[in-house]
């Protein structure tokens, strides 16, 4: 029994930070309905920031956290503002297909850079025994990651429930001809919602490589499991994303846990959120939280 | 009926039929069959290496793919980015045969054209799978569709004991009537292989888009709710031109293990899918002459990024492996900076030379 709760403990370390991944990729989504095919780089490209202004600059690591959400926060706005502030009013294909060549892109610098072909990891800073509990453990990496991921969704909601960038980015992702006409900004807000998606990515990056470790490979691949996650949550929603992270995070676990290894199976943590995904969008496409769009085809 | 032999200005055409003859002028029937003869032809005359041939056997296939990629993304107005998942579709039906029945077995040596159409067919029904969302979908889940049929497909290869883990599995030399294609002739024979399938199916495409069928994919990428009213099913010509395009790729894929006589899954990976992607842009979203021009343009700027990569790799070793930094950047701003100031690909560029040649002396 107490292997269950070891997986499910497990489970929600990696589903909230799925969650805290694919939080990025819904403010993207909401305010301007683009699919942002290069999270996955720009989450590596946070942790690589945070990485290397603790180890290289030599910064505490909290303060390097903090500074590598800032440039990311200002990295992302960049981006949004060279490559796709001129394809506003494209087809949403071409922006989708933009997405894909700027993932490309960051991958080649990335490759680049020594973080591409090396692993590192962080210096430990936080105690090193695990807190454990009931026959459970808990690293304290792990802990304070999760802690830090429930901060960083508290403050999104809570940004988005009540201040006035937030409650004007849900304007334009309602109708932005609409929020035009009261004097809201469009471009501004969609250069505001492609930075806070690199802060929260930039965040997501540094906890995934203080628990994982830094390798490309896996800080990328953070970008495309946030699909199922999305899908199932419902492409719009927050509370989705969170609420799916968890539950594809406790999937996966479960999946490495009793499949792998029985009737042949190996790997399965891998494939199951994809096999998830088909089937959702064929059953439900909205998720489980999205909003039902009464267009169909 | 006085024919118009230049169609220099206006619009002659008195019936829709005229309007969709596939050369409007017999200037552009002599200079395809020109061409044609000339790609025909050429093998003969001059004597490339194998390494070439190679090269240009493969511009030949991503050719095909891309066939089926501009089907789907230019003109039904869906990104696929699991393409290359496709193409892997087609090489491994292939490589299950050569796994069941052994990789010399007369069936894959002696009828391989069969083959590659099963593989084709193959291709469709997974195309059509994956495209079943589209029947309560808008194009924008699709993406992610593909992009999970890319990574359940990369996981199947890797994690199957059947398909040997993704290691390579090796398909026999073929049986042409003169008897076995042996290895100094393996790729010259290819080459006309290929292109007789190219050229087949670069007409079938076509002709495709004379018919109903294949307007109605304009249709509904253009207007869904219009074709809807028009009587067009937007979900079910989402599923066709899916199943289309992985017809296309599962021949590509087929062919593809042939030429180089095994199947492994290094060739059918994400980064793949991309670059056939970037094949479609470059060479021009929705036009046939585009899927031609892009992948040459992509796979020569290939092999010169491998040859710059090589060139700077000798002098700056320290950092890190400079090709493979240098391919995904050299395609992602490919993709981007034509997006950005050339959407309509280089098949535009091809345009303009045209009129300006047909107006000449007049600027319009």
């Amino acid at each position: 029994m107490s292997y269950f709760f070891q997986l499910v403990i497990s489970g929600v370390v990696v589903g909230s930070i799925y969650a805290l991944s694919a939080l990025g990729f819904v403010l993207i989504y909401k305010s301007s309905r683009v699919l942002n095919l290069a999270h996955g780089q720009i989450i590596a490209a946070g942790a690589f920031i945070t990485y290397a202004l603790t180890v290289w600059v030599g910064i505490h690591i909290a303060a390097s956290f903090l500074m590598s959400m800032v440039i990311t926060f200002f990295l992302a706005m960049s981006v949004e503002r060279i490559f796709l502030r001129r394809l506003i009013g494209e087809p949403i294909i071409s922006v989708i297909m933009v997405t894909i060549g700027l993932m490309s892109i960051i991958d080649g610098i990335i490759y680049m850079t020594p973080f591409g072909a090396e692993n590192f990891s962080f210096p430990e800073v936080l105690p090193k025994v695990p807190i454990s509990f009931w026959g459970v453990s808990i690293s304290w990496t792990q802990f304070v990651g999760v802690v830090i991921t429930f901060i960083m969704i508290g403050a999104f909601t809570w940004f988005f429930k009540a201040s006035t960038v937030g409650i004007s980015m849900r304007a334009v992702s309602d109708d932005q001809f609409a929020s035009m006409s009261i004097g809201i900004s469009v471009p501004k807000v969609f250069g505001l919602a492609w930075a806070a998606a690199g802060l929260s990515a930039a965040a997501a990056g540094g906890i995934i490589g203080n628990i994982t470790g830094l390798n490309f490979d896996v800080l990328h691949s953070f970008g495309i499991i946030v699909f199922p996650v999305v899908i199932v949550g419902g492409l719009d929603s927050i509370f989705g994303a969170v609420v799916a992270g968890i539950i594809m995070g406790l999937i996966q676990q479960f999946a490495a846990g009793y499949l792998d290894g029985n009737w042949g199976l190996n790997g399965t943590a891998d494939v199951l959120p994809y096999i998830i995904l088909l089937i959702i969008l064929l059953i439900k496409p909205h998720g489980l939280f999205g909003i039902h769009e009464i267009e169909r085809v | 009926m006085s024919e118009n032999r230049w169609l220099a200005t206006g619009n002659f055409f008195t019936s829709y039929k005229a309007e969709q003859r596939i050369f409007l002028t017999h200037v552009d029937r002599l200079i395809f069959v020109c061409f044609l003869a000339l790609l025909f032809a050429w093998p003969l005359v001059f004597q490339v290496s194998n390494k070439y041939m190679l090269v240009i056997d493969s511009i030949l296939i991503a050719i095909i793919a891309v066939y089926g990629l501009n089907l789907l993304t230019g003109f039904a107005g869906l990104i696929s980015i699991g393409h290359a998942a496709f193409v892997g579709v087609g090489a491994y039906s292939v490589a299950t045969f050569a796994r069941i029945l052994g990789g010399d077995h007369m069936l894959l040596t002696h009828y391989w054209p069969l083959m590659i159409i099963i593989a084709g067919c193959v291709g469709a029904v997974f195309g059509a799978i994956v495209g079943l969302p589209s029947l309560r979908l808008r194009h924008l889940y699709l993406v992610i569709a593909t992009l999970s049929f890319q990574m359940i497909f990369q996981w199947t290869i890797n994690f199957s004991r059947f398909y040997d883990q993704g290691q390579s599995i090796a398909i026999g030399r073929v049986f042409w009537f003169t008897g076995k294609v042996v290895r100094k002739q393996h790729y010259f024979f290819w080459y006309y292989v290929i292109l007789v399938f190219a050229v087949i199916l670069g007409f079938t495409v076509r002709n495709l888009l004379r018919t109903k069928q294949g307007r109605s994919l304009v249709a509904v990428r253009d207007n869904d709710r219009a074709a809807d009213a028009m009587g067009i099913h937007p979900g079910f010509t989402k599923v066709y031109a899916f199943a289309l395009s992985g017809f296309y790729a599962g021949v590509a894929g087929a062919l593809h293990a042939y030429l180089w006589r095994g199947v492994g899954f290094e060739s059918f990976t994400l980064h793949h899918s991309i670059s056939y992607l970037a094949m479609a842009i470059v060479g021009g979203l929705g036009t046939l002459v585009g899927s031609i021009v892009g992948p040459v343009a992509i796979l020569m700027l290939d092999l010169q990024v491998e040859n710059l990569a090589e060139f700077v790799g000798h002098y700056l070793t320290a950092i890190g492996d400079v090709a493979t930094a240098l391919r995904p950047l050299s395609f992602g701003l490919v993709i981007v900076l034509f997006l950005m100031f050339e959407p309509r690909g280089i098949a535009n560029w091809w345009r303009i030379i045209r009129t300006y040649f047909k107006l000449w002396p007049f600027r319009y």
